[in-house]
């Protein structure tokens, strides 16, 4: 028994060492003043206390001398603890402001904590005055914690706003002004290619003709860049849009591939969100050109759906083409990432890019998910907003 | 429509950009002679016949780019369109700026249109080409603006 007391005092040396305190006293009482200094004494600080008695000294000495803690009466005569309060915010400071009075009512009391008193503190139950100056301390650990988590946060998501912005200023710059040098590689391959084909001899001919590829690869890798860019760049403004219009849009824009393929593409009611028309059209687009174009031998099957939950729509397009393996389901957004060759499939992988940043910047997200009956849905969630109710499609 | 040769002004800072346009000109049938000048001041002294350009010809069209060296081709066009002895000259703008502001502010300066470089060797001909067919085998073009 003993060895564990002794562990103990080890566990606990705050209990030899009293942490310091910095207390301000306001109080025009020489009488209170000593009864609470003496009070102050017995608790389990190292109180270094001071007192002042007016308003001008109270503000003169946050000037200067920032103490932990202000102890304030409640009423001093010339002026009132409360307007303490007050001082303390108006020279921004975030001090625990304890008020001692003689007599307070549970009303006042009451008032003063919904003012930003941390406590209040009877004199004729001074004992209680050490669990308060606890709690106040307590209390401002947590607010300071709490500001400084909030602060970093708040620089982070600065910075990551400024280096996405940065980013997408680069791409837009650098993929405008390699346009130029580009376009002379290009057109110059293609005329030696047009003037010099079978005059040079069969090995030249090949490296031209790779030249040009890679020339028009090229040029079609930046248009895209830039596209992609240009969703950030610009202003999104939010109109109400009705999404059966935007997919009827979408689907005869697509109409020769649609045809091409003999693919049904169907939807149900879908409802008007708060969004850019030309935008969301892009989104549509995109997505069921790929159901169009990862398809597998049968003619497309595509469906275009929308269900509320909570505060947002879901939209899905489901197809019955090739699916996408699970593995794939996060990269396929990144941009210029393929999955297949450019013989399998045309593309340089900027749609679902594109699309992705389209929907994060309405705030929702997109994911693709396997038909449970083959093939992929992609589904993307916006925002109801308040038009929620009155456009319900059921 | 031009009767006889006509004269054509390119303003171009770009030499591989120069000689894929005199190419392309050259495969419009309209019998033309064309010049070249790199940049807005050099652009400028040909126009008004100074220095080595004093027996220049005045062309019957320009085309002009946008981003030039020593004098921009905004403030080219400027001159060229405040000119009286030179504001009727047709100029076409020939840049690679798609941006809106430089097409509004070019027609805003008084440009007879503008067009963009395009990427491909087929589509920059065609427009080279389309360019002059209009302008000089089509469009009804001023004549000198006489001080009478």
């Amino acid at each position: 028994m003993s060895a564990t007391a002794t562990v103990r005092q080890h566990e606990n040396p705050s209990a030899a060492i009293k942490p310091q305190l910095r207390v301000l006293l306001v109080e025009d009482n020489p009488g209170d003043r000593d009864l609470i200094l003496q009070e102050l004494g017995k608790g389990e600080f190292d109180v270094i206390s001071d007192v002042v008695q007016t308003a001008e000294e109270f503000r003169q000495r946050m000037k200067t001398n920032i103490p932990d803690v202000v102890l304030a009466d409640y009423n001093l005569g010339q002026w009132r603890g409360m307007e303490a309060l007050e001082i303390l915010r108006s020279e921004g400071l975030d001090i625990p402001l304890i008020l001692v009075s003689g007599a307070m009512g549970a009303v006042t009391a009451v008032e003063c904590l919904k003012q930003g008193v941390t406590d209040y503190v009877l004199k004729d139950s001074l004992s209680r005055l050490s669990v308060a100056l606890r709690g106040a301390l307590k209390d401002k650990e947590a607010r300071q914690e709490r500001n400084r988590n909030q602060q970093a946060l708040a620089g982070k998501v600065e910075e990551l706003a400024r280096s996405n912005a940065d980013l997408e200023q680069f791409a837009y710059v650098a993929s405008h002004d390699l346009q130029e040098p580009l376009r002379m590689v290009s057109a110059y391959t293609q005329l030696l290619a047009e003037r010099y084909r079978g005059k040079l001899d069969e090995q030249a001919d090949k490296y031209i003709s790779y030249a040009v590829d890679g020339a028009a690869r090229m040029q079609s890798l930046i248009q895209d860049l830039l596209a992609f860019s240009r969703v950030g760049r610009q202003e999104t403004a939010l109109k109400i849009t009705d999404c059966n219009e935007i997919v009827g849009e979408s689907m005869r824009d697509l109409q020769a591939a649609i045809l091409e393929s003999r693919a049904s593409v169907t939807h149900g009611a879908l409802p008007r969100v708060m969004a850019s028309g030309t935008q969301l059209k892009q989104v549509f687009q995109n997505l069921i050109g790929n159901a169009l174009k990862f398809r597998r031998s049968d003619p497309p099957v595509i469906h275009i759906s929308a269900e509320r939950k909570g505060p947002d729509w879901i939209f899905s397009v489901a197809d019955n083409g090739i699916g996408i393996s699970a593995e794939h389901a996060e990269s396929i957004f990144v941009i210029f990432n393929r999955l297949h060759t450019r013989t399998e499939y045309p593309g340089n992988g900027i749609g679902l890019a594109i699309s992705k940043k389209i929907i994060e910047r309405h705030g929702g997200t997109i994911q693709a998910l396997p038909n449970p009956v083959g093939g992929t849905i992609f589904r993307f969630t916006l925002p109801a907003g308040k038009m929620a109710k009155k456009q319900d499609p059921a | 429509m031009m009767a006889g040769t006509s004269e054509i002004l390119l303003v171009d800072d770009n030499p591989a950009d120069l000689d894929l346009t005199i190419d392309a000109l050259a495969q419009s049938s309209w019998p033309s002679r064309v010049n070249t000048v790199s940049d807005g001041a050099e652009a400028i002294a040909y126009l008004r016949h100074e220095g080595i350009y004093s027996t220049a010809s005045r062309p019957h069209l320009i085309l002009l780019d946008l981003n030039l060296p020593r004098k921009d081709g905004r403030a080219v066009l400027a001159d060229v369109k405040t000119d009286p002895s030179l504001r009727r000259i047709p100029v076409v703008i020939f840049s690679t700026s798609q941006a809106a502001k430089d097409i509004e502010r070019s027609y805003e300066l008084g440009a007879n249109s503008y067009v963009s470089k395009p990427p491909t060797l087929g589509e920059w001909v065609s427009a080279v080409k389309l360019m002059k067919d209009f302008w000089i085998g089509c469009a009804c073009l001023p004549r000198e603006e006489q001080n009478d």
